[in-house]
């Protein structure tokens, strides 16, 4: 198989890398599909076992306060390794990882070790509108993943810069829970839209909230931004080895240059990705990582499209992964915030100096 | 004037086709009338029908892939769309307009729902052949029973099998197929033809109780043995044991069809031995791919619809539409939908310029008004089986259809084919990027329709084989179609 060609990391990321594909090749690729039709199942709990061996659960919280200290660039490596195999579970992972980061600035140990002990995991919710009036929670969330009774949901009330960070648990009282039973990417985890009515929060952060919310954010974009080229190499991999197998008008189907164009952009998308990833993990702006995902989205989007493309007929079916590759794409550019608008938004943070 | 005698369907229809209202005005009322009231039918159909349950059942296919809704077929029989293709001298609906006629209603049907318009679609591509080819053995006995149990609203339906498991893109045209490895073979034998073998991905498959199939009779010699035969349920080896799990247009089936020493008599095939790819599949190819663009356009309107409503609707306080972005996304992918649209009419108005006179002639006319027991009884049918039979119904087709006519309409319904179905995977795309992460039962729909606009790039030919297509029609001018000649020897002659 080709990997990424030109790719070339220091030697720390490159064994993370090929540990964390060698979990992904394990552990999830035997399951994914199953696991894509289930939700709480011992299956992905077995997989969530395994990736907190990995150190891929609090990866990024310190570790005094008993997370892994690693740093977003390890974790996005992680998280695009398994992408390659279920790009649903990495996103579970992502939103559970993303949930935790504003613990790191108010040093909470213990508040880490609740919110990470068993199951289920945790998740943030960055769309919709909430409010924090008198300590109590108000509004809805959708598009919320990893929803299971009692899931410690990380939300952000208020808007623009005044955004807070609380947290909140499913279940509790004045919280609803909407399950959509039919999403259409990211089957892993439960998905749901969260409604509050003064809802008691079980914790605020009562200071460094526009970092927190700031560095959540950079968490979730880099990491779907990681996701999203985990998709690319799968759809790569896949239409790779298809096309050469597949023979039409007597030729293997590689041999046509439509099916060479497209697997050719695949490798553009990959290595533009792992580039631009890099670069953003680098910096501590905002800025970096929405476009990174912007980017990497999209191309995921086009990768898988053009995946199911190669495999003709076989690519809409089930059976054989690739439709799952363009679902799952396209949320990874939908989530977690509409893609114009965080252009838009883009440009602000440039006038405003942010 | 327009006005009056115009329903609120026919306005629309005239400023959406502007083409229609020039029919009307230069004296095609009659035909334009039939036009919008087909559309009427689909709008009911989707209204009453399609619309409330689709959602619904495209999840529970995802279930239970197996399972399908008879109803929809029932209703489709309400409607009488089972009859689109089948010529009014035979009871049927298709008049005058019956390739624009369908591509309006598969528009429409797909504005609902492209699955449940798949099911009902699929059955028309099985009829068509038996119409082109000819046949006029079966046009008394299979298109008539399609069409009294459409009046009994007991569904008769029709599959139309090419694509083999190994050979798709190859099964769709001559160069290709020449060089195609094939899973079916159909020997000769005494009285008729014995087939062994695969079909793959046949939409109504599973349900059909007709099915016009290709098939080598050699399969060294694909191109020069490609045959088509009438197959049906019942016949003794002949099975559909398996459907697939599709991610989109999910209520209808995708069947794969076994045939295991299926003998096929004589009086089943359908043109002649060899004549597939021209008269068969070309043929087809070149009164459906424009229809397919209409699905594809149908899907986009049905994701234009769903996200103008939620542009329009209030959204924590504040309505999508306020914003200048939106509302050019909203006019960029209203053009797209009339841009199709362009594609799939004109394709439409030349397919009827062509089949029209072919199927409403003096000698058409004259042989269908003679009472059916004439045709079918034993001598006559055996005459129409005939070689001299046949001949005589092609050298009323070739009167009337030219190879240079129907290679245009090859080139136009391939173009509009791809077209279509890039803009509709393009306009469902941007409309879930814009919409972002929305609970909405609006988003729901556009994802579907994601999901279901995939298709169109791949069926009746990939997208790459219809733009190849497009080129060697019309710029290279080495793909032309070739309509049967009467008085062709069989080719295992
Ligand atoms: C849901 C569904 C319903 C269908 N319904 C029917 C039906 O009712 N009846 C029926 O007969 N068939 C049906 N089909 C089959 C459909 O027409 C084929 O899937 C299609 O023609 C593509 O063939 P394939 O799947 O074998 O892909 P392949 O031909 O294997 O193509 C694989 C890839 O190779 C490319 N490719 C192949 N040859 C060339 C070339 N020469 N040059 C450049 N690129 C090339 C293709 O573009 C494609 O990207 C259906 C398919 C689906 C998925």
């Amino acid at each position: 198989m080709i990997g990424v060609p030109w790719a070339k990391e220091s030697k720390q990321y490159a064994v993370l890398r090929s540990n964390a594909l060698n979990f992904a090749s394990a552990e999830l690729a035997p399951v994914a599909d199953d696991l894509e039709n289930t939700v709480d199942s011992p299956l992905l709990w077995k997989a969530v076992e395994k990736a907190g061996e990995m150190g891929m659960l609090a990866a990024l919280v310190p570790e005094q306060l008993g997370g892994e200290g690693v740093d977003l660039y390890s974790l996005c490596v992680a998280l695009e390794e398994s992408a390659v195999e279920c790009a649903g579970f990495a996103a579970a992972l992502l939103f559970h990882n993303a949930a935790l980061v504003p613990l790191v600035y108010v040093d909470r140990k213990d508040l880490v070790e609740e919110f990470t002990k068993g199951r289920p995991l945790c998740t943030v919710a960055t769309a919709g509108e909430v409010s924090l009036d008198d300590g109590k929670l108000n509004g809805n969330a959708p598009f919320v993943f990893n929803v299971l009774e009692g899931t410690v949901a990380l939300l952000f009330p208020g808007s623009g810069e005044g955004r807070k960070a609380a947290y909140m648990r499913t279940g509790a009282e004045g919280v609803e829970t909407r399950v959509d039973p039919y999403p259409l990417g990211w089957r892993v985890s439960n998905f749901a839209t969260l409604e509050m009515r003064s809802a008691e929060p079980v914790f605020v952060l009562d200071k460094s909230e526009k970092e927190a919310v700031t560095a959540t954010e950079r968490t979730l974009y880099l990491g779907l931004a990681a996701i999203a080229n985990g998709i690319v190499r799968k759809a790569f991999q896949k239409a790779y080895d298809y096309a050469r197998q597949r023979y039409q008008a007597g030729k293997l189907i590689i041999e046509h240059q439509a099916m060479r164009l497209m697997l050719a952009r695949m490798l553009c998308s990959m290595e533009e990705g792992q580039a631009i990833i890099r670069r953003a993990c680098g910096v501590e702006d905002l800025g970096p990582a929405i476009i990174a995902w912007r980017r990497a989205g999209a191309n995921a989007c086009q990768a898988a499209m053009d995946g199911v493309q190669i495999h003709g007929g076989y690519g809409y079916m089930r059976d054989y992964g690739m439709e799952r590759l363009m679902r799952d794409a396209k949320y990874c550019q939908m989530f977690p915030r509409p893609e114009e608008e965080q252009l838009l938004r883009l440009l602000d943070m440039v006038e405003q100096g942010t | 004037m327009l006005g009056q005698e115009l329903s609120e369907t026919g306005k629309r229809l005239f400023r959406d086709f502007p083409i229609l209202r020039a029919l009307w005005e230069s004296g095609r009322k009659k035909s334009v009338r039939e036009a919008i009231g087909l559309v009427e039918k689909a709008e009911e159909f989707n209204r009453t029908f399609a619309v409330p349950r689709a959602l619904e059942l495209d999840m529970r296919m995802e279930r239970e892939p197996e399972y399908f809704d008879w109803e929809i077929m029932r209703q489709a029989c309400k409607y009488r769309f089972l009859s689109i293709f089948i010529p009014k001298q035979l009871g049927g609906i298709a008049g005058e307009f019956m390739v624009a006629n369908t591509s309006l209603l598969m528009d429409e049907l797909c504005s609902g729902c492209s699955g449940i318009a798949l099911a009902v679609g699929a059955h028309s591509l099985g009829v068509a052949p038996v119409i082109t080819s000819g046949a006029m053995a079966h046009w008394d006995t299979v298109l008539r029973e399609i069409v009294e149990g459409e009046l009994k609203q007991q569904p008769v339906t029709m599959a139309y099998a090419i694509t083999e498991p190994s050979a798709g893109t190859d099964v769709e045209e001559p160069e290709y197929l020449e060089k195609a490895k094939l899973s079916l073979e159909a020997k000769k034998v005494k009285g008729g033809y014995v087939l062994n073998g695969r079909k793959c991905f046949i939409s109504d498959g599973s349900e059909a109780k007709y099915f016009t199939v290709c098939a080598a009779l050699d399969r060294n010699r694909p191109l020069q043995t490609w045959t088509t035969f009438l197959v049906e349920r019942g016949m003794e080896g002949f099975s559909t044991p398996r459907v697939e799990l599709k991610m989109g247009q999910r209520a209808a089936h995708a069947a794969e069809l076994l045939f295991e020493d299926v003998f096929v008599p004589d009086s089943h095939l359908l043109g002649y031995e060899g004549d597939g790819m021209g008269n068969g599949i070309l043929m087809i190819m070149a009164a459906s791919r424009g229809p397919v663009g209409a699905i594809a356009t149908g899907i986009a309107r049905g994701a234009f619809q769903h996200f103008l409503a939620w542009a329009k609707s209030k959204r924590n306080g504040k309505r999508p539409i306020e914003e200048d972005r939106i509302r050019m996304a909203l006019a960029d992918m209203w053009g797209m939908v009339q841009e199709n649209r362009g594609l799939y009419m004109s394709n439409a108005i030349l397919g009827d310029c062509i089949f029209g006179k072919a199927l409403d002639n003096p000698v058409m006319n004259l042989t269908l008004s003679l009472p059916s027991s004439l045709r079918t009884n034993k001598i006559m049918r055996n005459f129409l089986n005939s070689y001299y039979g046949k001949a005589m119904i092609n050298a009323v087709l070739r009167f009337y259809i030219k190879d240079e006519d129907m290679t245009q309409l090859l080139e136009t319904a391939s173009l509009a084919k791809f077209s279509c179905a890039d803009n509709a995977m393009e306009l469902c795309s941007r409309a879930l990027s814009l919409m972002g992460p929305e609970d909405s039962e609006e988003r729901r729909w556009v994802e579907k329709c994601y999901r279901d606009a995939k298709l169109t790039q791949i069926y009746e030919g990939t997208n790459q084989l219809n733009r190849l297509v497009v080129n060697n029609v019309r710029f290279e001018e080495t793909l032309r179609v070739e309509v049967p000649r009467p008085f062709k020897k069989g080719v295992m002659a």
